[in-house]
This record gives C-alpha cells, structure tokens and sequence, in this order.
C-alpha cells in the first residue's frame, strides 16, 4: 500500500474517532485507481469500530422511515409537491391545464394510493430524476400500517330514507385521455 | 461473543428504543454502502438497508438478543450490496438469522474491535493509537499530553498507520 493510501485511511480513523462526518465518496475519490485497494480496509475498519451515537438527524431519518418512501426522497431534496408536478408537465409535454389532475395523480403516487407499476416510464424518469433515487426504491412499501383499527362514531338517529344506488349501473368508464395513460396504464409484469 | 460495544445495543432493545437503536448505526450503515458500493449507488442501498432493519425491528425480530444488532447490521449490509443488482431480491423474505449460524466473517466481526487492536501495541505506541484513533486527538495535542517531542508523535503514528493496515488486511 502506497503512502498516500495511509494518510488517507489514518485521516478517516482520526475523523471516526473525532466524531466527524468520515466522507467514504470523497476518500476513495481521493485515492484514484487505488480506490478498489482501500475500500476493503474502509470497510474492516467500520466493522471493528465503535459505533457512534445516534445524532438529530439519524434520528430524525429513522423516525421518518415510516412514511412512503417516495414522500421521504422529495422532502429530503427540499421539494415541494409542485416542483415534481412542474417538472412532469413540461417533461411530458402536457397541456397547461392538464396540470391539477397531474398533480392529483402524484399525490395518489406519493401517498402509496397508487399502483406504481401502471405509471409511465417517461414520468419515472422525471420523478428518479429528480428525487435522485431509483423507482425501486421510491415505489417500496412504506412500514406496516397502524395496529388500530378505524373508530366511527355511531348515528342513533340516522335513518336510511334514499335507496341505494347500485354504481356498477352508472356511465360506462370514459376512455383513457393523454394523463391517464400516463398514470393509469397497464400494469408492468 | 460479545463486546462492550453491544452493551448499549441491548438495553436499546430491551427497551424498545428501537429508533434510537437504529439512528446509532445509519451513518455507518451509509459508510459502508458507500465505500462496498464505491460510491453514490451507496447512498440508496444503505436506504434500502436501513429500511429492511427498521422493519424487521418493528415486526419484533431480534429481541431475543441471540446475536448482537451489530452482527445482524453487518449481514444484512453484506446481503443487500451483495443482492443489489439481482432481480427481485427486495420482494425476498424478511432477513432472518435464526436458525443459521452466521458464516467465518461474522464471527471476526465479533471477535475484534478497534480498542483490542491498540490494547496489543508495544505501551508508547500504545498511548498514542489510543489518543489518535479513539479519541481523535492531532500530533500536536498528542504530544502536549503525553509530554513527548512532536516527533516522537508523528514516528509513532506513521508505525500505527502501518500496523492499522496490516491489522485491516488480516
């Protein structure tokens, strides 16, 4: 091993143990073609090492582990729900007016409403584009859901004086227009 | 066998502090990725690590303390960047140690720690392992506190170094 490859790996053991960010990227950029000779000693060395304590933000990383992942990567970049919606209009070419049901349709996607395998790999590209995360891992499954089941109140005085209307017998679905295509398509696999 | 590092661990556990668990070992989850992955890619696999352990703590795997958070967050490090470009590796199974031994490496992971390392250095380079890589301090406050010249320091960190890496490489 070359001297410089020991510098750089006693900087990281010294970071370690001074509690600072160790920059894994940034040391094996530094160490060029020898990168592949380091990492193996990066990584011995953090499994022998004293694990740090959970700081604020690891902390706050975990907590937000619950939420759909897709929810977490943007809040993550600091983006709003209409950056994303901006971004899939213009990327797809949409019509101004197309926007608010793009906007409803991400927020289906977001919230783990929506099947991910019926949505267009053009507004993939855009979302993992931007979020900088792989739709693999964007679609994952958030945590389990709640334990507790939903309460509802209960109506003494309710009465049903309307008949029912049976939805099946309603308007036949429309066909599926230009943003629906792109969110509602047909399943992958 | 365990160590001191999985004291802390334990009572988290036992505790339910499972967050606080689990906050301890993200940056070093996302350490490791990073430098088995050789880079950015790393970041989304310690994601997809990290979200696997809080699943499988949630769901109640590992109380039973039969081996160390540490072992199981090496393994199922070393099994998430080993699968990460196969197909369909994240519809598999929760990760489950119980029942199978874990493999060679595991058992050097538990085995030796950084402290045991400097505790089998000759005394001088000893104290100074000490101050340099647990605690962090530079040559300069090295030497002011154990009364050496600077020079003295710096020989004694570059034989560590060497020692550090050959101790890596084992």
């Amino acid at each position: 091993m070359s001297p410089e490859l020991e510098t750089l790996l006693d900087e990281l053991v010294r970071r370690h143990a001074r509690g600072e960010p160790l920059d894994v990227e940034g040391t094996l950029r530094r160490a060029g073609d020898d990168a592949d000779e380091l990492a193996p000693l990066i990584e011995a060395f953090l499994a022998r090492a004293p694990r740090r304590g959970p700081t604020p933000a690891s902390l706050r990383f975990v907590q937000s582990l619950d939420d759909p992942p897709m929810l977490r990567a943007r809040v993550a970049k600091a983006l709003k729900v209409d950056d994303v919606v901006d971004a899939i209009v213009a990327e797809c070419e949409l019509a101004p007016d197309a926007r608010p049901r793009v906007r409803r349709y991400y927020q289906q996607l977001e919230g783990g409403i929506l099947d991910p395998t019926r949505v267009a790999a053009s507004v993939w590209d855009v979302i993992t584009g931007l979020l900088g995360r792989s739709r693999a891992l964007l679609s994952a499954p958030a945590g389990p859901a709640p334990a507790s089941a939903p309460m509802y109140r209960a109506d003494a005085s309710f009465h049903l004086q309307e008949r029912l209307v049976v939805l099946s017998a309603a308007e036949p679905p429309s066909p599926l227009d230009e943003v629906d295509a792109l969110f509602l398509g047909e399943p992958e696999g | 066998m365990r160590d001191a590092r999985d004291a802390e661990d334990e009572r988290l556990l036992a505790e339910g502090e499972t967050d606080r668990l689990l906050a301890g070992w993200v940056e070093t989850i996302q350490d490791i990725c990073v430098a088995k992955m050789r880079g950015p890619v790393g970041e989304d696999v310690a994601q997809a690590v990290c979200e696997r352990l809080w699943r499988e703590l949630k769901a109640g795997r590992h109380r039973d303390g039969r081996y160390p958070f540490r072992v199981i967050v090496h393994s199922v490090t070393r099994w998430v960047c080993r699968g990460w470009y196969e197909p369909g590796w994240q519809e598999s199974e929760l990760f489950d140690l119980d029942g199978a031994a874990p493999d060679e490496s595991e058992a050097v992971v538990v085995e030796v720690t950084l402290e045991q390392f400097v505790a089998t250095l000759p005394p001088g380079d000893g104290e100074v392992a000490a101050l340099t890589f647990l605690d962090g301090l530079e040559p300069g406050e090295i030497a002011t506190r154990l009364d050496k010249k600077p020079n003295a320091v710096y020989q004694a960190i570059h034989r560590n170094a060497k020692k550090l890496r050959e101790w890596l490489e084992e």
